[in-house]
């Protein structure tokens, strides 16, 4: 083995020994939980494409044209995806990780060290793009029923792209850190990518795709195969990968030779300028991101917090709210939130209930029921990420909670009230906005809105007290704390919270429904039915507010530090 | 000020404090030292109401730590052996952040916080992001920080550990000042030297067990051998308890 290779293997050597060792450590039921949910996954992923690809393909005509266009669709998501994940990663591994002083200090050849990240970046970041979409690959080559050519061509062709997307990546970076200090790029980047997202998420949905398979909608067919024929970015190497998987998809993979060969071309021009660039700009850019000066921070900006909190609460509530805000990791995902709420409303806005055979009143009441369990759960997914690691991103700094004059069983209270009031606004807009929407009358929108009410504490109390009974203080980003085995416990009970609560109120919420548009009177039974499940949420809400806390209390005080 | 009775604490099978026993009075500087993983950290943790002992009682001016740990709490300062702090809040956020946890009036607040930055040279940093700070900038801000409430007693893991010359200078005339005033310090120290100079008593702490105390003339005397200095007493009296040669041997 020769020198370069020798000391690339052995700069890789603490990442592989990492990656090695990290599973059986954990020991267990735990990877074969993860084997089974990603195998699961997979699965799932290749059924829908499947699926999808066999119902295009039975479309007269226009069915190859369509699936083409889908594998396009797919390779240039990647593209961006491989892109966004390349920049990232590349500038974490080349200049914020923490073992770089470490490995700057020794006596190896720069370009040998970037090499070597490189290649980690190139690993690294693209894994998870191509685990992803191998089943979609996979599905294409089921239903064309494509030979070795094909797989061939595939790996080549996303083997290829990552190579290209990474390089660019590492390309904006070693540029980018001269405009900016790497953490901050990393916050740059990672907030215009969510609002990129959102952005484009809103634009999808808003084009109102459905209306494509909708048959009144069929008269704009042939305006719709030329946009399908029209050949999309060109000059964009995710068409030229398109074009060559395409190609082994038809059987001419000889076809393919020339989109493959445009591709390896690109990667090997790329990578061949890269690593002079490296050699003369990484280390001045690594250099200069340690010396960045250090923004200030204006003093004594009050925090809008009423004037009656007491101390500790006020205080951890203004430590909470100013980290949150300075954490772009943590705020960009208000973006995210943001585009999810405009889509969940405008999904009610565009449903065409007038159409439907059932009576209008009664679909408008059983939609807005359902729509309750949908935001309830829609606000789970937001307590998993907010709520749940609210404890965990304490991190190490939890020594300060514990040695100050305040119980842990306070702590917690505090940590619920400071979470329970956002996220209680955020579902109530969500109910009262589609109740609004869908034109409910005054019983539904009360019902709904007073069990949001009841609910939406539990659900938080839930969140903050299995993440407190199951902290992660070396959890990296809250995605991280909440992957674990109480996060697993906090989304099975709060689904179970939600299933009982709708369960109680659904029986007697049926019959009022149905006595009001038959315009008859409520029997004493049904009211006091209705009463015994409005004591049953409300008693629910509260042992789901009281039983988590404490026991979250319970095992934090003895939770190792 | 600060009693120990029957301390124990175990990490497992393995026990980190086996019954310790120990009175700190008021206004007292108390030394605790002892090897690497001699159960120094543990006690201390204990102490700060971090870590709850599995055995014994700890009492902070006569108040059960273990019943009463609000009270205690409020009684106490603690500055733990490695300055993790929120890294997103700026010094004077920080020290706010602190102020308000431990009750101290807003009205108080501006002027001790000016006053202990000053003492810690960080008025400069005063509104930087904490993320910016070097070790020992974070070491003397966690210092200044369990200082804002006026503690009757300071519970102190490796002190001077990241501290430059002056930093040093500094905090040990700072704690012979507190102490002057009143304030009990209990400081755990690798520093055999730091020990000497700063504390007239010191406990000796080996495998979870305090195997001496005594001012350092006593722990020399203790040691049984002609020795000059603290470093030999301590050196003898460890490897007595390991079953050991003398402390010449040791060194050697």
């Amino acid at each position: 083995m020769n020198g370069w290779a020798a000391q690339t293997l052995a700069l890789l050597a603490p990442r592989r020994a990492a990656l090695f060792r990290h599973g059986p450590a954990g020991g267990g039921v735990r990877p074969l939980v993860a084997a089974a949910a990603g195998g699961g996954f997979a699965a799932g992923l290749f059924w829908a494409s499947r699926r999808v690809l066999l119902h295009f393909l039975g479309v007269a005509d226009i069915g190859d044209l369509l699936a083409c266009r889908l594998l396009a669709m797919v390779f240039a998501v990647c593209f961006a995806l491989l892109l966004f994940s390349a920049v990232l990663t590349a500038l974490g591994r080349l200049y914020l990780a923490g073992d770089l002083p470490l490995l700057h200090a020794l006596p190896v050849p720069r370009h040998r060290l970037f090499g070597a990240r490189f290649l980690d970046t190139v690993l690294e970041s693209s894994w998870m793009v191509v685990a992803f979409t191998l089943p979609v690959f996979a599905a294409y080559g089921v239903v064309f029923r494509a030979g070795w050519g094909y797989a061939l061509v595939t790996a080549a062709a996303i083997a290829l792209l990552s190579l290209i997307a990474c390089a660019l990546g590492a390309f904006a970076v070693l540029a980018g850190v001269y405009l900016l200090p790497a953490a901050r790029l990393r916050s740059a980047v990672l907030a215009a990518g969510g609002l990129l997202f959102v952005s484009l998420y809103i634009a999808v949905r808003l084009l109102r795709p459905e209306q494509l398979v909708d048959p009144e909608a069929f008269e704009t067919l042939f305006a719709y195969v030329e946009t399908l024929r029209a050949p999309s970015a060109p000059a964009l190497p995710s068409s030229w990968a398109a074009e060559a998987v395409e190609a082994s998809l038809r059987g001419k993979p000889q076809a393919a030779a020339l989109p493959l060969g445009l591709l390896a071309s690109l990667a090997a021009a790329l990578v061949a300028l890269l690593f002079p660039a490296a050699d003369r700009f990484y280390f001045d850019g690594f250099s200069r991101s340690q010396t960045a000066r250090e923004r200030r921070i204006r003093r004594r900006r009050n925090l809008p917090l009423p004037g009656f909190l007491p101390g500790p609460a006020a205080a951890l509530a203004a430590k909470e709210i100013r980290s949150f805000l300075r954490d772009p990791g943590q705020w960009t995902q208000l973006f995210l939130i943001a585009g999810l709420l405009v889509i969940y409303l405008y999904n009610f806005g565009v449903l065409p209930l007038e159409r439907s055979p059932i009576q209008t009143g009664l679909l408008q009441n059983l939609f807005c029921f359902l729509n309750l369990g949908l935001a309830l759960f829609v606000l789970t997914a937001v307590t998993a990420r907010f709520a749940y690691p609210a404890v965990s991103l304490e991190r190490e700094a939890f020594w300060i909670v514990r040695s100050a004059p305040l119980s842990i069983a306070s702590f917690l209270r505090i940590k619920f009230a400071i979470y329970c009031l956002p996220l209680l606004v955020l579902t109530e807009i969500l109910i009262v906005g589609t109740n609004l929407l869908l034109r409910v009358g005054p019983f539904m929108m009360a019902l709904s809105t007073l069990t949001v009410l009841c609910a939406v504490p539990g659900i938080v109390a839930l969140g903050v007290g299995l993440g407190a009974a199951y902290p992660d203080f070396k959890a990296e980003n809250p995605g991280q704390a909440v992957t674990g085995f109480g996060g697993l416990l906090f989304m099975t009970l709060a689904a179970a919270f939600i299933a009982a609560v709708l369960a109680l109120l659904a029986g007697p919420v049926h019959r009022i429904v149905l006595a009001g548009l038959h315009g008859a009177p409520l029997s004493p039974g049904v009211r006091l039915w209705a009463a015994a499940a409005c004591g049953g949420v409300l008693l629910l809400g509260g042992l789901a507010v009281v039983l988590p806390l404490s026991f979250g209390a319970r095992r934090l005080a003895r939770a190792p530090l | 000020m600060i009693e120990l009775d029957r301390v124990s604490k175990r990490f497992g099978r393995r026990p980190a404090v086996d019954r310790l026993s120990l009175t700190v009075g008021r206004g007292e500087i108390f030394g605790f030292i002892g090897p690497n993983g001699a159960g120094k950290t543990t006690t201390l943790r204990m102490l700060g109401g971090i870590l709850a002992p599995d055995e014994g009682e700890i009492r902070i001016a006569g108040i059960p730590l273990a019943r009463f740990p609000e009270e205690a709490k409020r009684r106490l300062g603690f500055i733990p052996d490695r300055p993790f702090l929120y890294e997103k809040l700026s010094a004077w956020e920080f020290l706010e952040f602190v102020a308000r946890l431990r009750g101290v009036p807003p009205a108080a607040f501006g002027g001790r916080a000016q006053a202990l930055l000053a003492e810690f040279s960080l008025s400069a940093h005063a509104d930087e992001p904490i993320a910016s700070f070097s070790h020992g900038m974070k070491q003397r801000l966690a210092t200044a920080a369990a200082l804002i409430h006026e503690p009757e007693a300071l519970i102190v893991d490796e002190p001077l550990v990241g501290l430059d010359p002056r930093g040093v200078l500094r905090l040990k005339d700072l704690f012979r000042r507190l102490a002057a005033g009143g304030m009990t310090i209990f400081l755990s120290t690798h520093s055999l030297q730091v020990a000497e100079e700063l504390c007239p008593r010191i406990g000796v702490i080996h495998r979870g067990r305090l195997i001496a105390t005594g001012s350092p003339p006593e722990l020399r005397r203790r040691a049984g051998e002609d020795l000059a200095g603290l470093e030999a007493a301590f050196l003898a009296l460890t490897a007595e308890e390991d079953g050991g040669g003398s402390a010449a041997e040791e060194r050697r």
